[in-house]
């Protein structure tokens, strides 16, 4: 089976500042995958350069059918339609209802039909359990009831791939625990999952593969054995 | 009812960031309006300056009448004149008489005074070259004596006119980049608290142009709105000038006025359409991390 990203020694910089070297790892479909490390050792970087924020320049990088090495600036937005992101900080358009931020999204990535669009809507809406809230603005939700709207709207286009950086940072513990469970479920529907997160207690539960940063690099749990490489030099 | 309080709160104070940008716009749009207006009626009034300057054509004594009406009707069909005044022998007696306050006629037992023609001239042609130039043409004239005008006189308010006329342009220009970089400021300003907005429609896979559009086509309403507040001050100070100085009526010109306006709307339109689309393209290239 083909996987949906695939990354080969690959080194991520920021501002010519080596954060992260020789990360490898690939993603298969349905897959459930918590990144950790502690803060500063670059989950946020790695997340980035996965939806095109950070530009690739090392090493080769693949998602879906897009060749992160070669990417346009103007081809960013056209990959980020084929990924669901979530933000610790929600990232919702705080100036419109959250009917009208799925609403952009699904304009902004060329939906045309108004029958389609509401449907689609009550069925992301209903899949996070916000069936009733579509009118609300965003400042009116909870922390938790504007995480499940992120959610819904990843969820929108139907990406093979949802990146949530840190999605239960900002939440009480009962809360991060349905947020979690919510994605989980959506895992398992087929969408493959890379999360970062903190919250050690909450990973028990779910999953079991982890990609952890340490020290400069990317350690995967599926690779029990991997080889110890000489310590990062920094460059500059 | 604290929930509709609180939202109609939110909702005016995002409209009244929108009224401070289209105050502020339609402020300085008034003031290069005005300067306009200002270099519109110095035109208008240097024409006016102009064509009171004239020359006066002296004929020799013997000239015949036919020859007289030959030479002004010659001169009334060329190309700088803009009226012609024939004054006879008597006639000339009669204004020095005015003039004088005493008939020097009394001392006299002859008209020492020559007939002449006075010639008004176009705006165009009030320029000591030209005015040289008819003259040295006119002299040919068997029946031209003399030709007489200020030449100093001319020389000052050709000169003149051109030195006010640079000033006010270059304060002009000056003013323009002055606008438009206020405009640009107080729009990239108010796009500067929607960078957030703009960081999160990228994030969810908008492209650039699809971001911009709204804010491009809000950005242009308020430049007609600002347009059109600069527009009715302009008015404004129009009447209220025209109460106390009833003589700029005289000067008025309604096409003129015309331009004058749908210029300010260009202005209006254009500068706030290039600084809304400059600043949300600036901001969309800005890295997510350096827009705290």
């Amino acid at each position: 089976m083909k996987s949906i990203v695939s990354i080969t020694n690959c080194n991520i910089y920021i501002d010519k500042h080596l954060v992260l070297s020789d990360v490898n790892f690939d993603i298969n479909k349905g897959e459930f995958i918590y990144l950790i490390g502690k803060t500063g050792t670059g989950k946020s970087s790695l997340l980035k350069t996965l939806y095109g924020e950070l530009p690739m320049t090392d090493g080769g990088g693949r998602i879906g059918e897009f060749d992160l090495r070669k990417l346009k600036r103007k081809q960013v937005p056209f990959l980020r339609r084929n990924l669901g992101i979530v933000f610790q900080d929600f990232q919702l358009l705080t100036d419109r209802t959250v009917a009208e931020n799925l609403i952009f999204v699904m304009k902004a990535t060329g939906w045309k039909d108004k029958q389609l669009m509401k449907e689609r809507i009550e069925e992301v809406l209903e899949k996070v359990e916000l069936g009733t809230k579509g009118f609300k603005m965003p400042y009116e939700l909870s922390g938790g009831e504007q995480q499940r709207v992120a959610i819904a709207r990843a969820l929108i286009n139907d990406p093979d791939l949802i990146l949530a950086d840190e999605p239960t940072g900002n939440l009480d513990p009962e809360t991060s625990d349905n947020i979690l469970k919510l994605l989980y479920d959506i895992s398992q529907s087929g969408r493959a999952i890379l999360m970062a997160t903190h919250d050690y207690t909450l990973m028990s539960k779910y999953g079991n593969r982890t990609l952890r940063c340490d020290a400069g690099r990317v350690i995967d749990s599926l690779i029990e054995s991997s080889p110890q490489k000489p310590p990062l030099q920094e460059t500059d | 009812m604290a929930k509709q309080a609180e939202e109609s709160f939110q909702k005016r104070r995002l409209r009244g960031s929108y009224i401070s940008v289209i105050l502020s716009v339609s402020l300085v749009l008034f003031t290069l309006g005005m300067l306009g207006l200002v270099m519109l009626y110095a035109q208008k009034l240097s024409v006016q300056v102009k064509e009171n300057i004239g020359f006066t054509i002296y004929l020799e004594d013997d000239i015949k009448e036919v020859d007289v009406e030959r030479l002004q009707k010659a001169i009334d069909i060329s190309p700088y004149s803009l009226s012609t005044v024939y004054i006879s022998k008597d006639d000339a007696v009669d204004l020095l008489k005015t003039d004088l306050g005493e008939d020097f006629m009394q001392y006299l037992d002859y008209n020492p005074l020559l007939a002449s023609i006075e010639v008004k001239m176009k705006a165009e042609y009030a320029h000591p070259d030209s005015l040289a130039n008819i003259k040295s043409q006119l002299i040919k004239s068997s029946k031209v004596k003399e030709i007489s005008y200020e030449e100093s006189l001319v020389k000052m308010v050709q000169e003149n006119i051109q030195r006010v006329g640079v000033l006010m342009l270059a304060f002009s220009l000056l003013l323009l980049v002055v606008a438009i970089a206020l405009i640009n400021n107080s729009i990239r300003l108010s796009i500067y608290s929607k960078r957030f907005l703009i960081k999160s429609m990228q994030l969810v896979g908008a492209t650039q142009p699809f971001i911009r559009k709204p804010f491009v086509q809000k950005g242009v309403v308020h430049g007609i709105y600002s347009a059109l507040i600069a527009i009715l001050l302009i008015m404004g100070v129009m009447y209220y000038s025209q109460q106390y100085l009833p003589d700029l009526i005289q000067i008025q010109d309604i096409e003129i006025l015309a331009y004058l306006f749908v210029i300010v709307m260009i202005l209006g339109i254009v500068i706030s359409w290039v600084s809304t689309s400059l600043a949300v393209r600036k901001f969309i290239r800005t890295r997510s991390d350096k827009l705290y």
